[in-house]
């Protein structure tokens, strides 16, 4: 009776974990990639056929349906948020089976092929929505928890507590890399609203400016974080859908940055107060997308020194240019223990007029896990 | 005309081992290895290589036709439309960079220098 009562208690805990981490790692409402860049949302479309295939594939479910267009019967895909934001909400790849019969609407592709983006999945019979996700932000404490510190020195603990529930951070309350005290209105995967707004974000040279807005106006459609699956360098880790642990191996003087994006990539932070490796000018050595970092403790802040990027990336959402010549001071504060303050400072004489600086909280998700995402790149 | 020959062959070996996959660079658009024509060349020759680099102010680098390098003197680039004017060794190339977007953009234009013109079209590597 005892083990089965102990069993039960087992499954329910288990239940409980998957279901905490499935809903706390993935935010609804985000998509994965920017998806006007691909759809029109000056075109949209309602249609109604015959499911023929779920294909339940990262970075997008697509399923294909079959539709009455005159005396034919072409087939269309219907594109779908990331499986994990799906299965965050619910959803499997059995949520709809070829043979369904259903409505959708949404936005068509841009290039005029029979595309659309799903902005909505309903049963034709029933009316039931399939496949419709919304915010699964983890609710907000109702006192703020103090910081957990380590007993042998103070310092704060910058992940889970030793011993402690896992998790990590998540939820940027900025998406975009804008500077402080600029006010300008972009969606959430850095388009700007207003093109003529361009100048304010960041302090470009007339080279770099001419490039973001070149990259505006074509809806960040060239995004090699979606073309190629190029990673998500500087900042921009930090302003993803899928977090990031911060793991303090301090018996080796270093912190890993573990991404739920960008193909689980990680990088290192050094503590041991080594010189930087990486070069003011950019490593022509070898380059990397995440640079070569070194940390040292302000207080109770974490101060981050980053050099030696390559160019082959957008290191923001939008995509701000950059150039081997960045460096990036960031700074890592526990303000709670439920909130994470990032700052960063971007020196980039290669782009920028000036150093400018962008800061953002971000929520502890206790109990989640970094997806497995992987990426399968967009240009064949 | 035999030294010609295998200058031109030296040349075209160069720009096949230079050939292939365009790296990605999102930084300064001028940035690189570019190699392509500058038609009816009798001087040095269609094949032409050019190796540039941004330094944060101006865009440094050289012209390789094969033989006789030359540093570029200057180059003035217009973001308003992509224009770009590039001066070295008594020549002048006024170009626009096409396909921005892409890794293996190309610069289009025409060349000129006393001892003639034609057209002038590069891409980077």
């Amino acid at each position: 009776m005892k083990d089965k009562t102990t069993l039960n208690a087992f499954r329910q805990t288990w239940k409980l974990a998957v279901a905490t981490l499935l809903l706390g790692c993935f935010h609804g409402a985000a998509a994965h990639h920017p998806i006007q860049g691909k759809f029109d949302p000056e075109q949209s479309a309602t249609m109604a056929g015959v499911v023929t295939k779920v294909d339940w594939r990262s970075p997008h479910v697509h399923v294909f349906m079959n539709v009455n267009e005159g005396n034919n019967v072409v087939n269309w895909a219907v594109e779908l948020e990331n499986p994990y934001i799906l299965i965050a909400n619910g959803w499997d790849d059995n949520s709809l089976q070829p043979g369904d019969m259903i409505r959708v609407s949404g936005m068509k592709a841009r290039n005029g092929s029979r595309q659309v983006w799903g902005d909505e999945v309903v049963m034709a019979e029933t009316g039931r929505s399939v496949y419709a996700v919304s915010d699964t932000s983890p609710p907000k404490p109702l006192a703020k928890r103090p910081v957990p510190r380590w007993p042998d020195n103070n310092r704060p603990v910058l992940g889970a507590s030793p011993g402690g529930v896992g998790g990590l951070w998540s939820y940027p309350t900025e998406k975009v890399l804008v500077e402080d005290g600029v006010d300008v209105t972009m969606d959430e995967y850095g388009q700007l609203e207003n093109i003529a707004d361009a100048g304010k974000v960041a302090p470009m040279q007339d080279w770099a400016l001419a490039r973001y807005v070149h990259r505006q106006e074509r809806n960040l459609m060239d995004d090699p974080m979606y073309l190629d699956c190029k990673p998500p360098g500087g900042p921009r880790q930090y302003q993803s859908d899928l977090g990031f642990q911060l793991i303090e191996d301090r018996k080796n003087d270093r912190i890993f940055v573990l991404l739920g994006s960008g193909n689980r990539n990680y990088r290192i932070i050094h503590m041991d107060g080594r010189n930087q490796v990486g070069l003011v000018t950019g490593d022509d050595d070898n380059p990397l997308f995440y640079g070569r970092s070194t940390g040292s403790w302000a207080g109770d802040t974490l101060v981050v020194e980053t050099t030696g990027f390559n160019e082959g990336f957008w290191f923001t959402n939008g995509g701000l240019p950059h150039t081997d010549m960045l460096t990036m001071e960031e700074r890592f504060t526990r303000s709670d223990f439920d909130t994470l303050h990032y700052e960063v400072t971007i020196n980039d004489p290669g782009a920028y007029t000036r150093p400018w600086t962008a800061s953002w909280d971000l929520s502890w998700v206790g109990g989640a896990g970094l997806p497995f995402s992987l990426c399968q790149h967009n240009r064949q | 005309m035999y030294q010609r020959l295998i200058r031109s062959l030296a040349v075209i070996v160069g720009l096949g081992m230079l050939s292939g996959i365009a790296v990605a660079q999102e930084g300064h658009p001028l940035k690189g290895s570019w190699i392509g024509e500058w038609s009816g060349n009798t001087t040095h020759g269609e094949f032409v290589l050019l190796v540039m680099d941004w330094d944060g102010e101006k865009v440094t680098g050289m012209i390789n036709p094969g033989t006789d390098n030359m540093d570029i003197e200057s180059v003035d680039l217009d973001p308003s439309d992509w224009s770009v004017e590039i001066k070295a060794g008594g020549y002048t190339i006024d170009a626009e960079i096409q396909s921005l977007e892409l890794p293996s953009r190309s610069l289009v234009g025409t060349w000129r220098s006393s001892n003639g013109r034609g057209d002038f079209e590069i891409v980077r590597q």
